[in-house]
């Protein structure tokens, strides 16, 4: 399939060049070529400025600071997504990266795969479409005016609606669990809600389904959750 | 600090026994003293009875023989004044020389209510006179203002009572002033004993009557605090250790792991290279994931791990573990099952949310782990009135009795006190046993119903 982010500009920081050289042939495997590497934050600096990345790959222990320090600099020119790929494994270094805006934190070692799939995702969020129609089995979802057109009735969505549909499309094709779409929903912590959720699921089914006694696009995980199922392209 | 007052109380009963007994005693030598000292009868009566005995005859006066015995027994005297003369006109053998003869009206008042010249005399009415018995001068001392007032006498039991009162309050308040300085004393010393047994450092003022004790519980404290930063010193360097080396070996592992699974997927080599490249990922991800539950295990052990326990819905963390795994497509081997009653939907447990969804995966990845050909895992949870039930059950292999009574009753080799490498089980197990314990609960290992494994963390409920 094609790689309709292989033009992103990647800057790469770390220390161990080694790494740096898998990175890039990991990478160019998956079809980026704009690439440009770093093995210090001074390094790093300098090379961003020219180089105006669109996307970043930072270690954190590097010989003159730390890669926290690095991602603050580099987003007070340009806000771009950041991964950390760190040795770093505690819970308040995640904490920190993700505290700092980082986008996805991976502990080494890791998979090539899973670092394509989770930069993908990011750069799938960050630069996505224009576009803010979705379309389903029976209608087509217009996240920017709140509404869904099925037989071409213009059909409003209600707020909690539209947060309940942005959870399941943001994680499009997979389970999202019952307390997460309450939460999207009702805020922290949202106890004693699943009924509810429920009738607002049954509401969306009704808008968005041809058919929503047997529903194809918003399909039910049996006690788990619920799971947004698009046409494929 | 129960022990001071247990203290004060005791002394206040050991005082007021005490005081009683003190009391006692003394009104009972009082008693016997006073009892001895009046065994001859009182001087007024005798002077009376012996008054009545005196008789006239012929030749004057005379007392019978007994009494004049006792008289001289008893080194006393004894004479008669006429009424009307106011003179002496008897007298016994033994009146002192310098005894006037003549007495006027204030010298009988003088003699009846006190002495003639130094002597204690008491008076007794007789038909022809006023006889006067006379002791020696250290027989007798004589009050010689006998009077009361009428309410002092009348109130007297209450003021008794009153004065008794005052002199126990007095007694009382003494007391509380100087035992409250012995207490004072005493105070550190017991709390300094109490924080030794809670294992705590302490620092004790060594003054007052109980320095030297003082000093020898700061000595143990110090010994103790010493034993504890050794011990904590010996943990910390093992754990810190166990975190650089699987820090270190994080980097190398990332090179392979990523070269092995680029030479995996290359189509210019053969299959049989491709697969001995995939071998080399699938070790060096168990590698991986060793060496994290390393460090966890170790940091759990040495309570290094930073926990962060909130009321959490045990039932969301559960879920969200759950749908992860199946988010991630794991294998068609393996199906995931939610068997957790649809009415069941919050369970509040204080929990920290990531070590709690790390123990849970772990027990689901224990199942994948264990059953190569594939199973079905099952996902329950359940409460009772105290607690919360978490159980990951499968219908794969399963283990033997044996071998579940070795997972249940032999330590990991990380946390046994003796030098052993056989392993009962996974280091997987062995965190979940210890994110159970930080957050004071247990697990359970059995068979399951389905046919497999069953393990289940046993949480108290918030």
């Amino acid at each position: 399939m094609t790689n309709v982010y292989a033009d992103k500009r990647i800057l790469l920081v770390d220390d161990e060049p080694e790494i740096l050289n898998m990175l890039i042939s990991i990478l160019n495997s998956e079809g980026f070529y704009h690439i440009k590497t770093a093995q210090n934050m001074k390094e790093a600096l300098a090379l961003a400025d020219s180089f105006i990345p669109e996307f970043a790959i930072l270690d954190i222990m590097l010989p003159d600071g730390d890669g926290f320090m690095l991602m603050e600099q580099l987003k007070k020119t340009n806000d771009y997504p950041v991964i950390f790929l760190t040795a770093r494994g505690e819970n308040e270094d995640k904490f920190k990266g993700f505290g700092l805006g980082a986008d996805d934190y991976i502990v080494k070692p890791f998979l090539p795969q899973e670092l394509i799939f989770r930069m993908m995702a990011i750069l799938k969020r960050t630069y996505k479409n224009e576009n803010h129609f979705v379309k389903l089995h029976d209608s087509i979802i217009d996240f920017e005016r709140a509404e869904v057109i099925k037989d071409n009735i213009h059909i409003p969505l209600t707020a909690k609606e539209h947060n309940i549909l942005e959870v399941l499309y943001r994680n499009l094709g997979r389970i999202v669990t019952i307390d997460a779409l309450c939460e999207a929903a009702w805020g922290e912590n949202p106890f004693g809600y699943e009924n509810s959720l429920m009738s607002h699921i049954s509401r969306i089914r009704t808008k968005i389904e041809k058919n929503p006694a047997s529903p194809t696009s918003l399909v039910t995980i049996k006690g788990l959750g619920y799971k947004l199922v698009v046409e494929e392209n | 600090m129960k022990s001071i007052p247990k203290l004060i109380k005791r002394f206040v009963a050991i005082l007021l026994i005490s005081l009683f007994l003190f009391l006692l005693t003394n009104f009972f030598i009082l008693f016997i003293i006073s009892k001895n000292m009046t065994a001859s009868g009182s001087p007024y009566t005798t002077a009376n009875e012996t008054a009545k005995k005196l008789q006239r005859t012929e030749n004057g006066y005379c007392l019978d023989k007994d009494t004049l015995t006792k008289l001289n027994e008893w080194g006393a005297w004894a004479f008669l004044i006429d009424d009307t003369t106011h003179k002496i006109v008897w007298c016994t053998d033994n009146l002192p020389n310098h005894i006037p003869e003549k007495y006027s009206l204030s010298d009988i008042s003088d003699l009846t209510l006190g002495y003639i010249q130094d002597y204690p005399t008491y008076t007794g009415a007789s038909e022809y006179g006023l006889f006067v018995i006379g002791y020696p001068k250290d027989r007798y001392w004589k009050s010689m203002y006998p009077t009361w007032d009428y309410y002092f006498i009348k109130n007297f039991p209450k003021t008794l009572i009153f004065v008794f009162s005052v002199n126990l309050a007095l007694i009382f308040f003494i007391y509380i002033i100087t035992s409250s300085k012995l207490i004072k004393s005493v105070k550190p010393i017991i709390a300094g004993i109490q924080a030794l047994g809670e294992d705590k450092s302490i620092h004790i003022k060594e003054t007052g009557i109980f320095s030297e004790l003082a000093m020898n519980i700061n000595h143990t404290s110090d010994i103790l605090e010493s034993q504890k930063y050794q011990l904590r010193k010996k943990e910390t360097a093992r754990a810190n250790w166990i975190a650089g080396v699987s820090h270190d070996i994080r980097t190398p592992l990332s090179m392979v792991m990523g070269y092995a699974s680029q030479l995996k997927h290359d189509i210019r080599l053969t299959d049989d290279e491709r697969e001995k490249a995939a071998v080399i990922v699938k070790q060096s991800s168990r590698i991986g994931n060793l060496i994290n539950d390393l460090n966890l295990a170790s940091k759990l052990e040495y309570n290094m791990q930073p926990t962060s326990l909130y009321q959490e819905n045990i039932i969301a963390i559960v879920r969200q573990v759950v749908v992860d795994f199946i988010n991630i497509t794991i294998s068609d081997k393996y199906k995931i099952e939610w068997k957790t009653d649809n009415d069941l939907s919050v369970c509040l447990v204080n929990a920290d949310k990531n070590l709690m969804k790390r123990a849970v995966s772990n027990l689901i990845q224990n199942s994948i782990n264990h059953n190569e050909n594939g199973c079905t895992i099952y996902v329950h949870i359940q409460t009772t009135e105290k607690e919360c039930l978490i159980t990951v059950s499968d219908d794969g292999v399963g283990a033997t009795d044996e071998e579940i009574d070795k997972i249940n009753n032999t330590p990991h080799y990380m946390v046994c006190d003796h030098n052993t490498f056989k392993q009962a089980h996974g280091l997987g197990l062995l965190i979940v046993k210890q994110i159970a314990s930080v957050h004071n609960g247990s697990i359970t290992i059995k068979h399951s119903r389905y046919g497999g494994f069953e393990a289940s963390i046993i949480l108290p409920l918030s």
